[in-house]
């Protein structure tokens, strides 16, 4: 049985941890209080307007639904592909994946103006809207994670005292194969239709295309999983024992390479076919008032481009690189940068370009500007102390490294 | 703490690679499946383009009545006197206003005026969008918003083409300025936190109703801002009434439909100025 191969922890407080604590502290205490500002004084504490209706909240709700899909994707490697030799890997991805997901919640639920009515989705049904779509996959796929990562959880010691629980767990590790396949399709269909909630928005032209889900769903599945490399890694460096076997970590950054190769193929003939060939008037308006009034220039070419697509490529995928995991990890920092760039351009640029709807003047209303302020930092800074704290407690508590499978 | 010594061989055989390539096309595939099948979002959006009439309740006006306004450009001399109105009866906020006016020029460098409310369109983005039907077509056309149901995403805000959504961003305190001057407060202040938009007075349209006065003729019926226009350049009442002023003044002059291409198919139509756009 598993629980006698867990390495029993007692927990030495050293003083790098103690302050590891502290900053995670200091970070939470910080999210807490700009929360409560939020809740007192409604969302106009925020530097979000009616011309930017949607900033950075959304922008952590997409980034960290997207980092969260190695969770999705590793699970459909191991139980639908049948690749047993990435077990080792699956808890960890779960268990990122279900922070993920939380943390946007979290996000998502100061960012609407009415937090008391999250719950209405799931009451008044508009199957029509992707938005709708995107709150029940959200749901249903946070549990699943809740349900594959349960006998994770009842393995630590904690649950001796309750053997019913880890029965109940052990049926549903039983049926983690089937919990995969639908957390896949569920996956599949809302990591999309993030993307589709700006390509069907009909009003708004550079959002306004059917790559937009496509894009989004390739770099989840390009980003996701290297994260979770990373994290493993890191966590090996912090915790000096061996967590996952390195060869199945580079594999996993070697899939990312190709993953992002692939990404950064369609990104770049998607920006050639509407910029370069395309140029539809309205869309190359929007691109040159982006350019002219935002870094939009640097932030694209240079920031999702180079920095998180082309580098982590090299990292990845190169020889001389790709068996030295600090330049996977730096590659994998890079990407999630890129993606989380990405989202932002494609909300806060979207946004900042007016509407052409009057019948004599172009823009009847200024270009949006828009930047985060303290309190939306604040609550950032929260969400980044959650996952820290998530991933420490899991670290220290949990067996993420240890399958029964292992010892078959 | 040692760190232990990484010296790996790494055994990636051919066939791990392919398969990993093999689960990102097969994503890329799935992906590609779900947004251009019949799943996706956007063939959602053509079939409703197509066949709007047969939707049950769903969208555009699919009952007896369909309350639109025609608004002359020509006609309209920027008083901003529908602004006014508009903002006493409904207790808008001024710096929100759900009626804007503005001067323009036509291509010949010609000004006139331009005032917009919500188009209350019938294939309205605001109302496929929203995740709980918060915003809604009724049987007459109108969209409406429940203030209620609201959870205040702002997506609505975002898809709306013609920029006529604001959203609650604080509680309000402010003193209406136009109030008593322009008319009184009609409806209720909207919460903190929802949207709100141009509702075409929805409440004088159905107090009117039941009294037996029609929209558009009797005043008591009729959206506050086309009362008080001056020069009548705003005119209310039931496109599906061939003898209503509406539908009269839609047959007999051109019309124009601001961003028509987008298929929105507002219920509010523009007549050009006599010297062209
Ligand atoms: S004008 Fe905007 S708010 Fe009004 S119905 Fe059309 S999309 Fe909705
Ligand atoms: S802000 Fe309110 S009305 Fe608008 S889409 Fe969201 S829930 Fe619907």
């Amino acid at each position: 049985m598993a629980t006698a191969t867990l390495e029993t922890k007692s927990l030495k407080i050293s003083p790098g941890l103690l302050a590891w604590f502290a900053l995670i502290g200091i970070l939470l205490l910080i999210g807490l209080i700009a929360a409560v500002q939020v809740f007192l004084h409604g969302l106009e504490i925020t530097n979000m307007n009616d011309t930017v209706p949607w900033g950075l909240w959304i922008t952590i709700d997409l980034s960290a639904i997207a980092l969260g899909a190695g969770a999705f994707t590793l699970s459909a490697v191991v139980y639908l592909f049948g690749i047993k030799r990435f077990q080792p890997i699956i808890r960890l991805a779960v268990f990122i994946g279900f922070i993920g997901y939380t943390s946007a919640l979290l996000t998502l639920i100061l960012d609407i103006g009415r937090p008391d009515r999250f719950w209405h989705p799931w009451v008044y049904w508009n199957i029509h809207s992707v938005l709708w779509e995107i709150t029940w996959c959200i749901t249903i796929y946070l549990t699943i994670m809740v349900f594959e990562f349960l006998p994770v959880v009842a393995e630590a010691r904690f649950f001796d005292r309750w053997p019913w629980f880890r029965k109940i767990a052990s049926l549903l590790h039983g049926a983690a194969p089937f919990l995969a396949l639908l957390g896949l399709m569920i996956s599949l269909l809302h990591q999309s239709s993030l993307g589709a909630t700006y390509g069907i928005v009909k009003a708004r032209p550079i959002w306004f295309k059917p790559s937009m889900p496509i894009l989004f769903i390739l770099s989840a599945v390009a980003v996701g999983p290297a994260l979770t490399m990373a994290v493993a890694f890191v966590m090996e460096w912090v915790m000096g024992k061996r967590t996952v076997p390195h060869d199945i970590l580079f594999t996993i950054a070697r899939f990312c390479g190709f993953g992002l190769l692939l990404y950064g193929y369609l990104r770049f003939w998607d920006t050639m076919a509407v910029l370069y060939y395309g140029r539809t008037p309205s869309v190359i308006e929007a691109w040159t008032l982006l350019q002219e009034s935002t870094p939009y220039n640097f932030s694209f070419w240079v920031l999702e481009l180079l920095l998180g697509i082309v580098l982590p490529v090299i990292f990845f995928l190169t020889p001389r690189f790709n068996r030295r995991p600090p330049f996977l990890v730096i590659g994998a920092a890079l990407a999630v940068m890129g993606v989380i760039v990405n989202r932002w351009n494609v909300t806060v640029s979207g946004l900042t370009v007016p509407m052409d709807y009057s019948p004599g003047t172009q823009y009847l209303t200024p270009v949006g500007s828009y930047f985060p302020n303290l309190p939306e930092w604040g609550v950032a800074a929260g969400i980044i102390g959650y996952a820290f704290l998530m991933l420490t407690l899991g670290a220290l508590f949990l067996p993420l490294f240890s399958t029964k499978e292992a010892h078959h | 703490m040692s760190k232990k010594k990484t010296k790996v061989t790494v055994e990636i055989t051919r066939r791990d690679v392919l398969t990993l390539a093999g689960v990102a096309a097969g994503s890329a595939a799935a992906a590609v499946l779900l947004t251009s099948g019949p799943l996706s979002p956007f063939s959602a959006l053509k079939q409703e383009q197509l066949d709007v009439e047969q939707e049950n309740g769903g969208h555009g006006a699919t009952g007896d009545h369909h309350w639109g306004m025609v608004i002359s450009l020509d006609q309209c001399i920027g008083c901003e006197y529908c602004l006014r109105a508009c903002s006493a009866v409904n207790d808008v906020k001024t710096d929100k206003p759900w009626n804007i006016v503005v001067e323009e020029k036509n291509s010949a460098g010609h000004p006139f005026y331009f005032s917009r409310p919500c188009l209350h369109c019938q294939n309205a983005p605001c109302v496929e969008v929203c995740p709980v039907k918060a915003t809604y077509h009724r049987e007459d056309g109108l969209v409406v918003m429940d203030y209620d149901r609201c959870i205040g995403c702002r997506y609505c805000e975002v898809a709306c083409p013609y920029d006529a959504r604001k959203f609650n961003w604080e509680t309000r305190d402010d003193v209406n300025p136009y109030i008593p001057t322009w008319g009184i407060a009609e409806v209720e202040r909207r919460p903190r936190g929802v949207v709100e938009k141009c509702t075409f007075c929805i409440h004088r349209i159905d107090a009117g109703l039941k009294q037996g006065l029609t929209p558009g003729v009797h005043p008591e019926a009729t959206p506050a801002c086309v009362n008080i226009c001056p020069v009548g350049a705003r005119v209310f009442g039931d496109l599906k009434d061939p003898n209503s002023q509406v539908s009269i003044l839609v047959k007999n002059n051109p019309t124009v439909v601001l961003r028509e291409e987008l298929g929105t198919r507002p219920s509010v139509l523009y007549l050009p100025p006599k010297e062209g756009l």
